[in-house]
């Protein structure tokens, strides 16, 4: 049994010390050492291409708890890599130059939206109350941290890393990530609240219709009337409301990775979140717009919470009629003059 | 002003609350991926606290 033994381990030795001479690394190619037949025994052996190519993947068994670690390789990894390193910039560059462009072309094409001097301008009306205030602002914030902080996972290292180095970047990248994974929470609860306080006013209805069918003012002479908020405004709300809530899903998707979903599914989250973030941060930046430079008066809305009555009934004349109707000269208009009653 | 003041120091707050709730309901990689015999971690690994190859973490480097 002891000398079978021996035999077997010299047997083993043996072929190892074969295998390592057809490798040619660890032992020097030889006369004496070359395969006397004068071919490679492993030429027509199954090579990792032609595996994938007949598998579509390759996989294998782990004893760790991560059963994920057994895949080795499958083609849908290239394709996303391909997306995240090729269509993505270039959807978010398009999309937000993009915007940019268009917001600098209607600026100095058409300039700013000027507030009327009517009989009813100095006067007063609440726009937005304190607690719509602070969830438009809680709701923002947020949105700016998250915006900028994703747009350095696409963008940081070709744009800022060049400038500011490596180091820097990676110590910015990594305090970015925690705003973006804890800013992220804020920004969830700041869209809840402003879905609950304002779905009521921003149901699609008629008015909305003729509103744009006179392009919200700019094709014909008189300006549409609207109530609360004009279809426009609607629109950016049903954006906010649909892209916050399906960048909320993947996002808490990608913040508690596999539970929910395989890597091809998280590829696909990935894929949503940005997609969705970079059309969403364009659509903002015509929001941040018409709300600051391009209307006079509009940000007093969310500023102080009041606007101009005359800004108010050029672009919201049938809700300025629905608060007098409630209010009369009541708590609801104040100002220099006294609003007329009717 | 007032508003938008107490909106960044609400959302801070709530940030920070966000924070604490993930690191305690959330498991580092290297804990939630493998076994305890496979952890390498930077506070009990063969190459030393400072990554340094010293696993007491005395040095700055491998001085052989």
């Amino acid at each position: 049994m002891h000398l079978l033994r021996i035999a077997l381990a010299a047997l083993m030795l043996g072929g190892g010390a074969a295998v390592l001479a057809q490798t040619g690394r660890d032992v020097p190619p030889a006369a004496s050492t070359a395969n006397p037949s004068g071919q490679n025994p492993t030429a027509a052996s199954v090579r990792e291409d032609q595996l994938l190519r007949e598998l579509n993947k390759l996989q294998g068994r782990v004893s760790i708890p991560d059963g994920k670690a057994a895949l080795l390789e499958q083609p849908q990894g290239r394709e996303w890599r391909q997306f995240r390193e090729g269509w993505l910039p270039w959807i978010g560059g398009i999309a937000i130059l993009g915007m940019l462009l268009a917001l600098f072309g209607f600026y100095f094409t058409k300039g700013r939206i000027r507030l009327d001097q009517t009989e009813e301008s100095g006067v007063k009306i609440l726009r937005f109350n304190a607690f719509e205030r602070f969830m438009h602002w809680l709701t923002a914030v947020c949105f700016i941290v998250l915006a900028l902080t994703g747009l350095n996972y696409i963008f940081g290292k070709r744009l800022l890393m060049p400038i500011i180095g490596p180091d820097a970047f990676a110590a910015l990248s990594q305090w970015g990530k925690y705003a973006h994974n804890y800013l992220a929470w804020p920004f969830m609860l700041g869209l809840l609240l402003m879905l609950i306080v304002w779905v009521k006013d921003n149901i699609p209805n008629r008015v909305d219709v003729a509103w744009i069918r006179k392009g919200g003012g700019f094709l014909g002479d008189a300006h549409p009337s609207a109530y609360r908020f004009n279809a426009g405004q609607k629109m950016i709300f049903w954006i906010v409301v649909i892209g916050g809530l399906l960048m909320s899903a993947t996002g808490i998707l990608m913040l508690f990775p596999f539970s929910a979903t395989d890597i091809n599914g998280m590829q696909l989250t990935q894929a949503v979140h940005a997609v969705i973030g970079v059309l969403f941060i364009a659509a903002i930046l015509a929001h941040i717009y018409i709300g600051s430079l391009g209307m006079e008066g509009a940000y007093d809305a969310m500023g102080s919470g009041e606007v101009d009555l005359a800004w108010a009934r050029r672009h919201h004349d049938l809700w300025v009629e629905e608060q007098r109707a409630k209010t009369a000269s009541g708590p609801q208009v104040h100002g220099a003059r006294p609003v007329p009653a009717e | 002003m007032k508003t938008i003041i107490l909106a960044i120091v609400a959302a801070v707050l709530l940030a920070g609350a966000a924070a604490y709730l993930l690191s305690v309901n959330q498991k580092p990689a290297y804990q939630a991926f493998s076994t305890t015999g496979a952890r390498v971690t930077p506070t009990d690994n063969l190459v030393g606290p400072n990554w340094s190859g010293d696993p007491q973490g005395r040095g700055a480097g491998h001085r052989g």
